[in-house]
């Protein structure tokens, strides 16, 4: 992973468009299937896929269009001591995860508990992304005090 | 890995800040470096030497 800054520099006024377009096309992809799962309520469905997808998609089209004009590598990123906190973050919390769905799956199997499985799989999102990031603010804690 | 780059930097009056930008590191990676509590890459131990304009091992040795 590099370090990158930001620079004064713009982009080709196409690109610009060119990002906003593949934005709104993933947007509206992603609309329309969020509305298709929801027949009954199509537009409500959509409207808040739409919403989700909005942000990501258009990050999607400036990255693919503009960043490559107004973003500048650093060279030596992959050097710094945040790359180390990142990779130790991630595998400790790729292990939490991975006890946290064993255990999960003992107690329901054992309990012969049933639940609805896209709570479980959000809850595991979750916890990776909170784990992950509180692991990092731990280690950048020690390694600086 | 000990080292003394705290030493040799502070020879220079330089600041971490100063170093990490000529190194063109993180001033975390500089802290951690002098702390002893991150050991740098091959390449960037050389390149911390080439600054020093001395040898690696006049900088890092082992523990």
């Amino acid at each position: 992973m590099s370090k990158a800054s930001f620079t004064s520099r713009r982009a080709p006024f196409h690109h610009y468009v060119l990002a906003i377009i593949l934005g709104a096309i993933l947007t509206v992809a992603v609309s329309v299937l969020v509305g298709a799962s929801n027949p009954d309520d199509f537009w409500l469905a959509a409207a808040i896929g739409a919403l989700c997808a909005a942000y990501p998609a258009m990050s999607l089209g400036a990255k693919v269009f503009v960043s490559n004009h107004t973003v500048a590598r650093d060279a030596h990123g992959e050097q710094s001591v945040e790359l180390q906190w990142m990779r130790q973050a991630g595998a400790g919390a790729f292990i939490d995860v991975l006890v946290a769905t064993i255990a999960a799956a003992m107690v329901l199997v054992i309990g012969r508990i049933a639940v609805d499985a896209l709570p479980i799989l959000l809850a595991l999102v979750g916890l990776s992304a909170v784990d992950a990031g509180a692991r990092y603010l731990v280690i950048r804690h020690r390694a600086l005090k | 890995m000990k080292n003394n780059l705290a030493e040799r930097r502070a020879e220079r009056r330089w600041t971490q800040a100063d170093l990490a930008a000529a190194l063109g590191v993180s001033r975390q990676t500089v802290i951690s470096i002098e702390r002893e509590k991150f050991d740098p890459s091959l390449p960037l131990a050389f390149q911390i030497a080439r600054t020093f304009d001395c040898a690696i091992e006049d900088i890092f040795t082992a523990d």
